[in-house]
Parts: C-alpha cells; structure tokens; sequence
C-alpha cells in the first residue's frame, strides 16, 4: 500500500512537471539543443520513477516476513518438515514402544513395604514352628493391581458404562516348617457399572446414580469402604475383619446422591442423602452363593448443606444395615442350616482441613446353636451340635479416629493437580493422628476368668502420616494391645510403613 | 571515677534503648513471602496467564524485582481451577493476594472471606458466543434445549446469564454445562456441546467454530475484574501492600501505552489458551488504557454493585453482600500520586463513558 501511495504522488509530481515543462514551452520558443536537455530529463525522471514501481513491488516480501505478517516459504516449509517428522515419530513409538489397549484404561496399583516390631512373639505369617520368637519382620502385606475405564462413554449425558478389574497378591497359607513363601494372586474387584446419572459431565447440582453389578466393596460405614491411599492409620479397624464388612461380595449394589448442595464459588458439592441398597450373595468373592438366600444392604448418610467456609462443612452422619443369611455349622460337620448374620452401623465424619475425625460404631448378630435358648449366646452355651436351639452371638466394634493435617494434599485448589506448575510437584503433607479401637466379638461373654471370659480387645493407636508425593506415604503407627482376659498380657507394636501407588 | 563513667554510660545506653524501642515498635514486620492466587492457568496447566497487568507483571517478574532487596519472595498461584480455586486457597489461608473476575469475587465474600479490594484489572471487552462450525443455529432462540458450555463459578457464568436475560432466556431454557475454557475450545470442535461464549478466533481460523453473535463494546456486558488483598494480611503488613500496589500501577501503565501492543499480545498468548490471533482481534477495537486501566472509579463500583445485584437475580448467592469497607482506594491513590500518574488513566462513569 505504502508502495502504491509513493507511485500516485510521484505521479502527480510527473504530471505537475509535464505541465510545467508545457508552461515553459509555450513561454518562448527553445532550441533544439534545450528541447534534447528537456527530453533527456524527462527520460531520466520517467526511469526513476519506474525504479521505485520496481522497488514497491518487491518490498511487500520484506513487510510480510516481520513477525506479525505472513509467513516465508522456508518457515512453512519448516514447519511441515517438523510436522511430518513429529507423525511419524509418534506412530513408530506408538508401534513399537507403547501399549494399547481396546479401550480406554487406567492402570493403577498400591504396594506396601512395612518393618514392625512387637513387644511380643509372633508367629502369623511365617511357619508355625519357630526355633526363636520372632520380634521383628519386614514384610508387604499389600500388593494390587487393578484396570479402569470405560466400555462405553456417554459425551452428552455421561451415561457411561464403566468396568474394574484389580488383582491383589497374598501370602499362602504357612505350614509347621515352611515359611509362606509363595503367593497367590486373587481377583478383587471385577465389575461393570451403569451410570444412570452422572454429575460430572451434567452438572454439579444434579444428583448421581449408578448401577454396579459384580464382585466389589460393599457400603457399609467409613472404613470398610475407604481405600488404603486414605486411611489414616496402617491397620483397619478391628470390626472390619470382625464383621466382615471389608469382604468382597458379588451381586448388584444401586448407588447415589439426592439434593446436593453446590457453591459454586469454591467448586463444593455436598449431597444432602447418599444412599445404596444393594443385593449379594453373602458368601465373599471369587465364590457363587452359599445358599438359597441373598444378602441385602442399604445405606444412608446426611452431609450438612452448607456453604464451604462454614465450620460444619463435611459433616456427615450415615447409617448402614446389611440382613445377611449364613450356614450354621454343626462344629466341622457339613450339615448346616440357615441362619441369620445381620450387621447395623452408625458413623459420623468431620473433615474440615485443619481438623478431622471420625467415629463408627457397628454391631453384628450371628445365629448360632445353643444348648439353652433362654440365655444369652456365651462361650459356654454356644453349640457345637446341633441342638435344634438357636441364639444370637452379639459382637460390637467402636473406633474414633482424630487428626490434625497441615498441608495441601487434599485441597483441589492447591495439589499438584489443581496448582498450574512445570514440573512434577506435590505439596507435602503431615497428619499425626490419634485412635481408639475397640471390639468386643461377644458381648455375652463378660467374665474375668473362665469360658465366658471377655475376649474384648482395646487398641490405642499413636501415629503420623507423612504425604510427598501424590500417590506416597510414609506412615509410622505405635499400637498398644490392651486384653480384656486378663491372662492375655499388653503387648505393644511399632510399624513403619511406605506406601505408593501408581 | 571509672566506675563513675562506666555508671553514665550504661545509662546513656539504657536511655537511647529506651527510646529506639517505640520506634521499633513502629515499624513494620515484613513477611518472608507474599502469595498471589491468580484464577486462570495456561493450556495444560502451564504456570502463565494473560489478558491483564497482574499476568504481566508475573512474566515481566517486577514483583520479584521490587521485594528482592528485602528477601521477600513472590509465590504465585496459577488456578485451573479458576475463581473457585482462588476462593479456596484463601479460605485454607495458603495466599494473600487474589485476582478474581466478578462472579467468585463476590459469591467467595457471601460466605465470609474477609478481604479487600484495592487495584482494578481489567474490564470491558467483546462478547462473542460461538457455536460448531456445522452448526444450523442461527439465533440463540434455536439453541432451545440444547447444551452450552459455560465454567461455572467463574465470571463467565455471570456473562452468560446476562446475555440469556436481555435476550429472553434464563439458564433453565437451555441444557448449561460446566467446562473449563480449554475444555469448552476442545467440546466445540468436536461437537459436543452446541454453544458457548468463548474468544474465536483460533477456533474459526481451524475450520472448527463459527460466531453466532458479536457484541464488541458493551459495557454492561462484562464484568470488572479485580485484585484483592485479605484484610489480615492489610493490617500487619500495609507498607507491603503499598509497594505491591505501586509497582502494579507502573505495570498497568506499560500495559497501557500502544506502543507495547504487540509485545503485550504476545506475552499473553504464552499461556496459549487464547491464542495472539485471539488477542490482537479482541483487543484491536479497544485502547489498551481503556481496559488494563488499575482505576476503582464511578465504573468499577457501579459494576461491581450491578454483579452483587445480578448475582442474587440470578439465584447464585444466598447471603447478601455490602460495598460497605470493601473497597480500599488509599493504595492506589498513593500510588497514582507517587508516580505522577493521577491523570494518565481516564475515569468512567456507571454506564461506561469517559467523564468529563
């Protein structure tokens, strides 16, 4: 433009010049010699002229190679080049170097490395005959795998169709001379889950439901749910194992939420009602049901609606109930008959950064044969035949768990996934810890010697959490044993655990 | 009289002790580092932003310059999680500083968050909603029922509800999602959302989007955007703040003059969620004091105000929010006056126009 604008004035400069030559002509009348000179300046006018045409039109090239105009051959010839390099760099390790799959899947595991050290012999774990009492041990008490994704994906409503697959190794069992020193390695969760409504893809302020039908987790109170990246403290709860609650089942489990309560101005969704119910077979996994009945389960919890910054944010309370159906065993025989296993539990949670706690409290009523059906279900009365007489083993766990956390590993806002960075960080956390265990697995059983003597165990738990990286903890955990038998003695144990996961 | 003299001279020294303790006590504690949430992310979570003085102050490390003779150090907060993501940090007290758009700024003060407002950064700017390229729509009513992308709790929330109302739709006429920005650009190429307001550029440029309305100046439209200090923080360390607010000022005034136009747009478009096409076709009809002015004047209060206001209408605050001790002015007039820059900036009145 500028080019063409120079050549306009400088045509006007040639027209005012030819008039005024004209002008002077038409003064007086010049000599050959002058009218020569004239011509010869016109030419070399005229030549000049035709030289800055020529230098406009080749100055639009210069202009477009700047930075905020086009680009040149080269740097497009360039950028293919890089281009055409970067494809076929990526296919050929896509080939050769990558895994794939048939559909999208997440990978992912927790290992455990533990050191423990006990202030009494054990002997679990390792073979039963011992020329020493053993004191300390290292072990991995936990190594899993498991596969995610999605079989189906929904763009529009998120109902996708999800699948799991994990795995998780274990110790085989010990003999009286040889240590366990092989494993197996069991099939955990194998289910595929139907989400009927998904708030993640919809909206926070809907509900969720989905449908999850296969061998997985139950929903029954806090810990048995909780996964070990979470927990605070190395082992579970007593009346996790006690109940069985922590037990894989097969069957079809409907979870979701009702009436959330989204402030948007921090991303914070809290669901008024939680709830699942559920059918299973009852008889643990990788098994098909162990008689004619099915096992039911539901759950309700109630989260506080309120905003973010108020103090009662994460306050939670739920209730959980599972009617299960058992086999009575007549001692070792294989007659049995049916019977009730019924579990009830109550739990609060409160997780409001700094601070954090939690309580449960669950019970379990077991049928049994009794020789006499009009007392209660203690060590003596409990059957090892069948009496034709049925009681009820009542069995009672308790836990509160306090800890205190400085540090970011669970503010969306502030780990390494919500914090824009260049490299691979995560905020370090620390949690101390204190806890309160207690389980009791017949509460008929209440005398201080003989064979109904209490068989109720307190556990007291000091322990500190150290978080560094996003799947790594390292955890030190000080356990003191109190035995409601008094010819049990205290015992105390040390446990220092790193666990990852990837 | 040795002793005599050694007598006088602890109490000489005791004396003047006594008198340096009021002025010790006088002056301030520095912190040993000030912490800036910023509610935006570059592409991928890179650690950049742009679009206003505070993103440029961060590339330009001016901050760092200004507090390294005190060895105060600047630790910045790059939110992909946006608004949201700021009102957290503070509530969790992990920054001092935040930058917020007006939908966060507010809704995080409707719950309690205790800060003040003391520097403008930003405000006016066109308003584009872009749909896919294969799109028949050809007015938002053909939209009915359909699925917007918006990121909720962000400012942009805000803009949509206030381009839906003066064209006679709420939220509920439509099927609103919440995508990040980054996520939305990627849903509309793909198709899978059917609208959004977002910056086009890049995405027309693709192939990939076509604009179904342009409001190039409105100033009702958009919203102010605004940095922020928590009042704990204002109260120990106020000289602090001054110099934090200063050296914006002297930042807001390089991102004003024309002449760094370019190398502003291109510093921006570092974090590459906005392209610089975006920038320089978004930014080409507005003076680049008219946007990047720090200015708290007649403008920024009567918009802040009309987001309170909105904010409610539209159902997404349940407390009221006061003006009232909000605004802190006295750092940027101090500012202004100490860098001669009283008049540099033109004041706006509520409805967007320069005053006389």
């Amino acid at each position: 433009m500028k080019g063409e604008f120079k050549l306009k004035a400088s045509n006007r400069i040639l027209a005012l010049a030819l008039f005024t030559y004209a002008g002077t002509s038409f003064g007086a009348t010049p000599t050959t010699q002058e009218l020569q000179q004239q011509i010869e300046e016109l030419k070399s006018g005229v030549e000049s002229l035709q030289q800055q045409v020529r230098a406009g039109k080749t100055a639009a090239p210069v202009a477009a190679a700047t930075p905020d105009a086009a680009v040149t051959r080269e740097d497009l010839d360039g950028l293919r080049s890089a281009l055409e390099n970067y494809k076929y760099d990526v296919q050929r390790l896509r080939d050769t170097k990558s895994p794939t799959t048939t559909r999208g899947t997440t990978i992912s595991g927790t290992v455990q490395v533990r050191a423990n050290s006990t202030t009494v012999p054990v002997t679990t774990g390792a073979a039963t005959t011992q020329a020493t009492p053993r004191y300390t041990s290292f072990d991995v008490p936990l190594a899993n795998i498991a596969f995610a994704g999605n079989l189906f994906k929904d763009y529009g409503e998120g109902h996708n169709l999800d699948y799991k697959v994990g795995f998780g190794y274990a110790k085989a069992a010990a003999t009286t001379t040889a240590a366990a020193a092989t494993s197996v390695f069991n099939l955990q969760d194998a289910y595929v889950q139907y989400n009927l409504i998904n708030p993640a893809v919809t909206g926070l302020e809907d509900p969720n439901l989905n449908l999850r039908l296969g061998q997985q987790v139950t929903a029954f109170g806090l810990e048995a749910q909780t996964t070990d990246e979470l927990k605070p403290s190395i082992n579970a709860a007593q009346f996790v194992a006690g109940l069985g609650v922590g037990t894989r089942q097969i069957g079809l489990i409907l979870r979701g939420d009702y009436n959330p309560y989204v402030d948007y101005g921090f991303n914070y969704r809290a669901p008024l009602f939680e709830y699942a119910v559920g059918v299973v077979n009852g008889s643990g996994p990788n098994q098909s049901d162990n008689n004619s009945k099915k096992d039911y389960l539901a759950r309700l919890a109630v989260t506080a609606p309120v905003d973010y910054t108020s103090w009662l944010r994460e306050l939670k309370f739920g209730v959980s109930y599972q009617h299960g159906k058992k086999n009575i065993l007549t001692g070792t025989s294989t007659t049995a008959v049916d019977g009730n296993s019924d579990r009830y539990g109550f739990d609060i949670y409160y997780n409001h950064l700094p601070f954090g706690g939690t309580y449960e409290y669950a019970t379990g009523r077991d049928a049994t044969f009794v020789a006499n059906p009009s007392l209660a279900a203690s060590a003596s009365n409990i059957a090892t035949t069948n009496t034709g007489n049925t009681g009820t083993i009542k069995s009672v766990g308790q836990t509160l768990t306090l800890f205190y956390t400085w540090g970011e590993q669970w503010l969306k806002s502030s780990n390494g996934n919500g914090v824009g960075k260049y490299d691979d960080w995560w905020p370090k956390t620390y949690q101390p810890f204190v806890r309160f265990d207690r389980w009791d697995p017949n509460t008929a059983n209440t005398a201080a010697t003989g064979a109904n003597v209490s068989a109720k165990i307190d556990i007291s738990t000091v322990g500190f959490n150290l978080f560094f990286a996003e799947t790594t903890k390292f955890q030190i955990n000080v356990n003191s044993y109190r035995y409601h038998n008094p010819v049990t003695p205290k015992n105390r144990e040390v446990i220092a655990q790193f666990q990852f996961g990837f | 009289m040795k002793s005599k003299v050694n007598k006088l001279s602890w109490l000489f020294g005791a004396l003047t002790l006594f008198q340096l303790i009021p002025l010790a006590a006088h002056a301030e504690e520095k912190p040993q580092e000030i912490r800036i949430g910023v509610s935006s992310a570059g592409a991928g979570g890179r650690p950049l932003a742009g679009g206003f003085p505070l993103a440029t102050a961060h590339l330009h490390a001016v901050l760092e310059e200004e507090f390294k003779k005190d060895g105060i150090k600047i630790k910045w907060f790059f939110n992909m999680g946006a608004g949201p993501a700021t009102n957290e940090q503070f509530a969790n007290k992990l920054i001092d500083f935040g930058f917020h758009g007006d939908l966060p700024l507010i809704v995080g003060r409707s719950t309690g968050l205790k800060h003040k407002i003391i520097i403008g950064q930003g405000r006016f700017g066109e308003v584009t909603f872009v749909v896919p390229a294969n799109s028949e729509a050809k007015t938002l009513a053909d939209l009915k029922g359909k699925k917007i992308g918006v990121f909720k709790g962000t400012s942009g929330q805000l803009v949509l509800a206030r381009l839906l109302e003066r064209n006679g739709f709420t939220e509920r006429d439509f099927k609103v999602v919440s995508l990040d920005t980054a996520t939305i650009k990627a849903s509309l190429a793909t198709g899978d959302i059917d609208g959004a307001i977002v910056a086009p550029y890049d995405l027309v440029a693709r192939g990939v989007a076509k604009v179904l309305l342009k409001i190039p100046r409105d100033p009702k439209l958009q919203g102010i955007v605004t940095l922020w200090v928590g009042e704990e923080f204002e109260k120990k360390y106020p000289d602090t703040v001054q110099r934090v607010v200063t050296t914006l000022v002297k930042e807001a005034q390089w991102d004003s003059e024309e002449k760094n136009r370019t190398e502003l747009l291109q510093l921006w478009a570092r974090q590459a969620t906005d392209t610089y096409l975006d920038y320089v076709e978004s930014w080409k009809s507005y003076k680049l004091k008219e946007r990047n002015t720090p200015l708290l004047d007649e403008y920024y209060v009567s918009r802040l105000q009309s987001a309170v206001d909105e904010t409610k209408h539209f159902k997404l605050i349940r407390h009221d929010v006061s003006l009232d001790g909000w605004i802190e002015p006295k750092y940027l007039n101090t500012a202004l006056k100490e860098l001669k820059l009283e008049h540099y900036w033109d004041e706006y009145d509520k409805d967007g126009n320069i005053k006389k």
